[in-house]
């Protein structure tokens, strides 16, 4: 209990002050740090990179979002409808991805996408839309649907399940009381599966924003946000401020900590989503 | 009908008779469906089987020659294996893996145990505290942590990045093992004060055995989360000889770009492993995840 609270205090807690504290500085990882006031958030707003990657890092989390929550729920439907051998089978094999980390999906995933040799190419190509076939990760229109596909790849399976979970908690009397006045499958969807899922869909949707907002590895090991920042998010950006001095500059630890805290905030507005709408699904 | 929308298990009572009856019709619906799953089944294997197959290809025929390989050869594992120094950090891996599991698994069971059973001075402020940052993203925490553990001497250290999960996941794990533990009755604890048990008599002998399923859930979502984890350990580690798995597994797309069958054969190397680990402990890993996933 008391080691716990100091090692959470020490890394955890500690360190959530220390970068809102050097938001509010311009320190360079060496020397004095000078107050600087909001000078950091002033120039974020000037800043076109940091334009860029606000809107990609939403666009990115709420379309993520979205797929990550209708598609999810009507496969696990499906899987919630067939034998239950399939059922098993199909659960076990979408789930694997899961399991594989993001760095070897990301590397994974570039070659299949590599525009010279990449299978993807390679098999558009064999059925005849060869004229679709394209540099897909540095092309600044296909970057951001390409990592998409990668991470509904990952995830899938995951999300599909904690909507299979709520399904099996629907009270079963509903659906044959819906049966005998004669509602379609569809209809049951509608009138008895979504709302019965309402708890377990808040909670998928906070996670996926959560997840959107804060994501870093695939985008980190598929493109590093190239090509020219078209796949920048706030996650990488930062990162590239803070450490990734490829081309000589100075770590500019203070302006990138300023992204931090806009990361947190919007995780924060993430979990009051969440218990908003739990709170409103349970009245 | 209802047998179409509740599975059998669900409610035997009902489905049983009217399966006879359905029988005689050829579930079209449930057919149609069963395609449907399988395309998405294959989609989503699909990467995998490629990463294997190309794996298995001679250098000379991955970017021509058909889907399955006409020649299947070992040859790119060995070389992998080496180039990659893949024993040393595949070793590194599974040190840093197990001591944050080990350090996690402790602090959160004493913890958890703690906040379920015991009552001490500001038990609710601290607990909400504790949840409140859960949601911290490594993006956001990675700065000042770095020039943390630069200021204690601990950057480019193995210690430094096992003290960095055990901190940023104890208190999840913590949160799982306390609504496990409130799940035991009361009565066990006070039952064995009366016999005059310690509190850590009582905590080792008495309630650790029975939170059982909740330790492996903590495992297993735990060890996952460290062996897959890249974004501290690309960080906080420089010297290359220390570095586990991931990052190593990052560098090689750089230095291998167009020697596939190696490239694969590495990544192949990596997830196997946890893939088999997967399948043979499937029912505690899904509950792992999807426990973390929605507590989370």
């Amino acid at each position: 209990m008391v080691p716990t609270v100091v090692l959470f205090a020490l890394f955890v807690g500690g360190p959530i002050l220390y970068a809102i504290g050097l938001s509010f500085t311009d320190w360079r990882g060496f020397g004095a740090a000078t107050f600087t006031g909001s000078a950091n958030y002033t120039r974020m707003f000037g800043d076109p990179v940091a334009q860029r990657a606000f809107v990609v890092t939403i666009l990115y989390a709420v379309v993520m979002t979205v797929l990550q929550t209708i598609i999810p729920l009507v496969v696990a439907v499906l899987v919630d409808f067939v034998w239950n051998g399939l059922s098993v089978v199909v659960r076990t094999i979408l789930f694997i991805p899961a399991v594989v980390s993001f760095v070897v999906s990301g590397v994974l995933w570039k070659l299949i996408y590599d525009p010279n040799i990449g299978t993807l190419n390679q098999m558009l190509k064999t059925i005849g839309l060869g004229q679709f076939a394209q540099p897909w990760l540095s092309n600044p229109a296909t970057v951001l649907p390409s990592i998409l596909v990668v991470s509904l790849w990952g995830a899938l399976g995951l999300n599909m399940l904690i909507f299979f979970a709520g399904i099996q908690g629907v009270d079963p009397t509903l659906y044959e009381a819906a049966q005998v006045d004669g509602a379609s499958k569809i209809q049951q969807f509608f009138y008895i599966t979504i709302p019965g899922l309402r708890v377990i869909t808040a909670i998928v949707v906070a996670l996926n924003l959560m997840n959107g907002f804060k994501v870093f590895d695939i985008i980190y090991v598929m493109t590093g946000g190239g090509p020219s920042h078209a796949s920048d998010v706030f996650g990488t950006y930062l990162y590239t401020l803070a450490f990734g001095s490829t081309s000589g500059s100075v770590p500019q630890l203070g302006y990138a900590s300023a992204f931090s805290v806009v990361v947190m905030v919007l995780c924060g507005l993430a979990v009051l989503f969440q218990v908003g709408l739990s709170r409103r699904a349970d009245r | 009908m209802t047998a179409e929308l509740t599975t059998p298990q669900r409610t035997p009572a009902i489905t049983a008779p009217l399966k006879s009856g359905r029988k005689r019709r050829v579930p079209l619906g449930k057919s149609l469906v069963a395609l449907i799953l399988i395309a998405i089944c294959a989609s989503t294997i699909f990467p995998l089987v490629w990463l294997i197959l190309t794996s298995l290809r001679k250098q000379n025929t991955i970017f021509n020659g058909p889907f399955i390989p006409q020649h299947i050869t070992f040859q790119a594992y060995p070389e992998a294996w080496s180039a990659t120094d893949f024993g040393r950090h595949f070793a590194n891996s599974a040190v840093i893996t197990s001591a944050t599991v080990l350090g996690v698994l402790v602090l959160s069971t004493l913890a958890g145990y703690a906040f379920a059973k015991l009552r001490f001075p500001f038990k609710n402020l601290i607990y909400v505290i504790l949840l409140a940052t859960l949601m911290m993203p490594a993006t956001a925490l990675i700065i000042p942590l770095y020039l943390e553990l630069k200021k204690l001497g601990l950057l480019d250290s193995q210690v430094g990045l096992i003290l960095l999960y055990v901190s940023g996941s104890a208190p999840f794990s913590m949160f799982l093992m306390r609504a496990f533990f409130e799940t035991l009755p009361d009565e066990l604890v006070q039952a064995a004060r009366l016999d005059g048990a310690g509190e850590f008599t009582i905590f080792w002998r008495v309630i650790l055995p029975l939170a059982r399923p909740g330790i492996a859930v903590v495992v297993i979502f735990q060890f996952l989360s460290t062996w897959n984890e890249f974004l501290y350990a690309n960080t906080v580690l420089q010297n290359t000889g220390s570095l586990p798995l991931q990052p190593v597994l990052f560098t090689l797309i750089g230095q291998y770009q167009t020697n596939w069958p190696l490239l694969t054969a590495g990544l192949t190397m990596a997830i196997v492993p946890v893939i088999l680990v997967y399948v043979w402990m499937q029912r505690q890993f899904v509950a792992g995840l999807t426990l973390g996933a929605v507590k989370n």
